[in-house]
């Protein structure tokens, strides 16, 4: 780059008038010093009211009018989950949350609610998760009223027709024929059951048995069990009044009556910290996929904004993992690690990478050391300005739609924590000291108790994964169906 | 963080954006309305040295999307340095002269030794068995060395903290076969932050790291070949293509990306990263005056020169089906592509009607056949691309359990036949128009997706305008050029398919 060599000095030249504040035109090749900046104070923040209410049948109603763009949009919580379905009929919550949508409704078949929305450019979409279920609408403002519709419909009156249940389960019995094609997944599905045990409502799935167990009787009787209104939350944000939607909705679910639900709580999670080696045999990859670590913790901890901080500075973007793993050692493309917390569960606490074989067992030891040096040392004022900073100064990012803000309100509510939640952990992060940083990964991390994951032709690693330990190889072989 | 994104993903955008005045306002005064609406928010400009900007303000949060989009991609490298335009892309993180290090002198030095002694290793290995191992032992471990010198300069990754530390969101870059783009999120505040750091990104790169980075790329390739998907796509781009450079992977051969020198990506880098090659789009809560002053501050001085030349390989017509089995121990699926013309070709809208048609959604003519009705896939969908020189047309389905690619293969030839011999119904054609209209609209609350789709324009069709102008060829498409666009392009001469089949691994 030698047309650079002359700009050196002529740079020089331009960088001591920026310091003495002279040079206020100086078209420069290269020359200011970010770090001679002051910044303009951002300009407000303003967070908009959320109207809450609930109707006369129990729904929650969470309210955002945002007129910058002709929509509407909606978003159900219901309280239900895969975790309430029984273990010989894994895949029925998921199944249920699919034909709800798919099946059509007492009134309607499936494929003329498809015809209806597309026509019209809507979505109406229901889902049940881990520990929610959902539904959604998007719809041209001029189409409130069929969108609306049609999402009471599906979550009052779905018809599970038995077409739809069988399309729902080809999907479900074609991926798990397919669960072991990608290395991520197979290491990311199994190092859940380490973590949780592979019977744990947080790590089990389905099987072509348990897939074949479940009957559309079942999908009414899980549908009935938990699809309620005083068991439902809604957030509505777009271009609407807000009174006019809060009749329009009363009068959607006025048929929807209130039932006794008594659910019982989320079930809990024993952990009991001890260092395992796994290794899960797949002869056709170069690379191997590593995971490593032990449970994580929950949201309502009040080391979680200290574990934040520590989580940037291990495992976020530009973390110490990417900084000596790939960046400095070049071992590989992707390395991740996070301390995760959630609502109601204790999360997952997991380190890891994907790196050629011929260096599996050298990436697991620098991932290692990683975990450690945070137990043992306090991270540097660097290291704690940039990770604070990267949390505290992208914290506008938070409220860049409406759709986030409404949405993030009822999460807060459907898991009991409180409605400024958002606004408690900023607070917090800004108090976070070094000290408090080494204080949380000395309490919640063990380094020694960690639980080694790593997929890949293990005999072609650099070192055999038995210098960590002895070795159990898990065996991923999909049961074969029983027809 | 930095990846070789598998296709451009600027299309989608693309289309949404098309169709903003049509919903906005009744169709017969759309265009020019909404353009005029739009360009009152727009501002635009070129710095002397041929930098182009595009500005648009939108104030409903202090925050703003910047995007800079280097004209330069896969499709610009030649045999032996394939994968360079990414790696660059990597290099692009590194620093400055002044950001990243300690000293810059003795770093320089230090590299300078690195890449004497990378060649050198190079010199011996290419003589095979005549190799002198004590030789090559020892070159590498002055190699290591030489990267231990000139990691004592380094203030390691001082570029990406400092975005980070300022609250950067969505920091990437990606590349693709057209084109790199390197993209960020900022609070408004931190805009002569940004404006600093692009400038001496492109200024005064220092390719610091380079062997390092590297060993990245090769990680990142090796992902890639782990992944069926990966495995079948390289593969079938290798097919379609003979003579044009697309059908070379975005992340290069293994070999060539083992092999390059800093000295090759310093000279890549001269050549397609001059400012006449560069557009970038700001979007957010910004005043164009004072982007236009820090600009000309700022990126002003980067010496220009000639726009560098478009490829002249042009793809010859097929002569017959081509075809590839990847033997796999992944389960089956299946990719049907054919030629078609570039972006900027008429026929490129019409596919874009077609593939909104028969691919998109439950009720398209593809997803009703093959997995409602037929259950012979569990998903089927169609890309229309969006290429700078004439692409392909993609098919792509998975089959579903004890089905077939052969059975999915079958079943979408006959919805192609279909196309070509019935008239696509009106109540079709509306629909899908309605469809693009209303993808517009949840776009366009987008600060970043906007500055993609702008820059997009801008470099590929030749003015940001024409996402207003364009919107009258898609009101225009009728029944007969689907049925002539499909007769013309849909034909087996003119058609590459590849599949997975399953095998089981070597032990």
């Amino acid at each position: 780059m030698r047309s650079h060599r002359a700009s050196v000095i002529k740079d020089l030249v331009c960088f001591a008038l920026l310091l003495s504040l002279l040079a206020s035109s100086c078209s420069q090749k290269y020359a200011a010093d970010y770090k001679q900046l002051k910044y303009p104070k951002l300009g407000q923040i303003e967070i908009p009211q959320v109207k809450r209410v609930t109707l006369a049948n129990g729904m929650q109603l969470f309210l955002l009018e945002d007129h910058e763009l002709p929509l509407i949009n909606m978003s159900a919580m219901v309280r239900t989950g895969s975790i309430y379905e029984p273990a010989d009929k894994i895949g029925l919550a998921a199944i249920t949350g699919t034909v709800m949508r798919t099946g059509g409704t007492t009134s309607k078949t499936g494929d003329q609610i498809d015809e209806q929305l597309e026509q019209i450019a809507a979505t109406v979409e229901t889902e049940i998760g881990l520990n929610s279920g959902s539904a959604s609408m998007s719809v041209l403002k001029e189409d409130i009223n069929t969108g609306l519709s049609v999402l009471a419909d599906v979550l009052m009156n779905p018809a599970f027709a038995e077409d739809k249940i069988q399309l729902a389960k080809i999907a479900h019995r074609s991926s798990i024929a397919r669960r072991n094609d990608f290395p991520f997944s197979i290491a990311f599905r199994e190092y859940s059951k380490l973590i949780y045990g592979p019977e744990s409502v947080y790590a089990r799935h389905a099987e072509y048995a348990t897939i074949d167990n479940i009957t559309r009787d079942d999908l009414v009787a899980f549908h009935k069990r938990f699809f309620h209104p005083n068991n439902t939350m809604m957030a509505v944000w777009g271009d609407f009044d807000t009174e006019q939607m809060i009749k329009k909705t009363e009068e959607a679910f006025k048929d929807w009556q209130k039932a006794d639900v008594g659910l019982a709580p989320v079930p809990e999670v024993k952990y009991e910290f001890r260092p395992t080696v796994n290794v899960i045999r797949k002869d056709d990859m170069n690379q191997s996929c590593i995971f490593l670590g032990h449970i994580g913790g929950m949201m309502n901890d009040p080391d979680y904004f200290a574990l934040l901080v520590m989580n940037e500075i291990l495992g976020g973007s530009f973390s110490r993992l990417y900084k000596n793993v790939r960046s400095r050692q070049g071992l590989a493309y992707e390395v991740f690690g996070v301390y995760a917390a959630d609502y109601d569960h204790p999360g997952e606490f997991y380190v890891g990478c994907q790196t050629k074989l011929s260096s599996t067992v050298h990436a697991i030891n620098a991932m290692l050391d990683e975990v450690r040096k945070m137990t043992q040392e306090e991270a540097t004022d660097e290291e704690l300005v940039v990770a604070k900073g990267a949390y505290l100064n992208s914290f506008v990012f938070n409220f860049e739609s409406h759709g986030q803000i409404v949405d993030r309100l009822m999460t807060y509510v459907y898991y009991g924590y409180p409605e400024d939640f958002l606004q408690k952990t900023r607070e917090n992060v800004e108090k976070v000291t070094k000290a408090d940083v080494l204080r949380v990964a000395r309490k919640h991390l063990q380094p020694d108790k960690m639980q080694i994951l790593a997929v890949g032709r293990r005999q072609d690693f650099d070192e055999p994964l038995s210098v960590f330990g002895q070795v159990r190889e898990i065996d991923i072989t999909i049961p074969t169906p029983q027809k | 963080m930095k990846q070789a994104m598998q296709r451009p993903r600027i299309g989608r955008f693309l289309l949404v954006i098309l169709l903003l005045a049509v919903v906005m306002l009744p169709l017969t005064r759309a265009q020019a309305q909404d353009l005029v609406q739009f360009e009152k928010r727009m501002t635009e400009f070129m710095l002397g040295n041929g930098l182009k900007f595009l500005v648009l303000e939108r104030h409903e949060a202090p925050v703003v999307s910047f995007h800079t989009y280097a004209d330069v991609g896969s499709v610009d490298e030649v045999k032996g340095i394939t994968g360079l335009a990414h790696l660059f892309e990597h290099m692009a993180f590194k620093g400055t002269k002044t950001i990243g290090t300690k000293n810059y002198q003795a770093e320089a030095k230090a590299m300078a030794k690195m890449d004497e002694l990378f060649d050198a290793i190079k010199a011996e290995k290419r003589k095979g068995d005549k190799a002198d191992p004590e030789k090559l032992k020892k070159l590498q471990e002055q190699f290591e060395q030489a990267g231990q010198e000139a990691q004592k300069h380094l203030v390691p990754d001082e570029y990406d903290d400092v975005l980070m530390q300022h609250g950067a969101q969505g920091y990437n870059a990606g590349t693709t076969e057209d084109a790199t783009h390197y993209y960020v999120s900022m609070p408004s505040n931190k805009l002569e932050l940004w404006m600093i750091l692009e400038a001496d990104r492109f200024a005064n790169p220092v390719l610091r790291e380079f062997y390092k980075e590297r060993d990245v790329v090769m990680e990142e390739r090796r992902m890639m070949e782990n992944n069926p998907r990966g495995r079948l796509w390289e593969e079938f781009e290798a097919l379609a293509y003979r003579a044009h450079p697309y059908g070379e992977p975005i992340i290069g051969h293994m070999s060539d990306v083992a092999t390059v020198t800093r000295r090759e990506a310093e000279a890549f880098f001269r050549q397609y990263y001059r400012p006449s090659n560069l557009t970038i789009a700001v979007v957010g809560d910004v005043d164009p005056q004072q982007i236009k002053k820090l600009a000309e501050k700022y990126f002003a001085g980067i010496p220009g020169g000639p726009k560098p030349e478009p490829v002249e390989t042009e793809e010859p017509p097929q002569r017959g089906e081509r075809r590839v089995t990847v033997e796999d121990t992944a389960q089956p699926q299946i990719r049907i592509g054919y030629h078609q013309p570039s972006v900027n070709h008429p026929d490129s809208t019409v596919l874009q009607v077609i593939s909104e048609i028969i691919g998109r959604g439950r009720t398209s003519r593809l997803y009703k056949s093959l997995v409602k009705e037929k259950r012979i896939a569990v998903s089927v969908d169609t890309w229309p691309g969006w290429d700078k020189y004439p692409g392909l047309f993609m098919f792509n389905a998975v089959p579903s359990r004890d089905h077939t690619n052969q059975q999915c293969e079958q079943a979408i030839y006959t919805e192609i036949e279909r196309l070509k011999i019935e008239p696509a119904s009106s109540k079709e054609l509306d629909k899908a128009k309605t469809r693009m209209r209303a993808d517009l609209i949840r776009e366009f609350d987008s600060n970043s997706g906007l500055a993609a789709e702008l820059t997009f324009y801008e470099v590929i069709t030749g003015d940001w305008r024409n996402l207003f102008r364009q919107l009258d060829k898609i009101e225009k498409v009728t029944a007969d050029d689907i049925q002539r666009v499909a007769k013309e392009y849909f034909i087996s001469k003119n058609r590459t398919v590849g599949v997975i089949e399953t095998v089981q691994a070597a032990k």
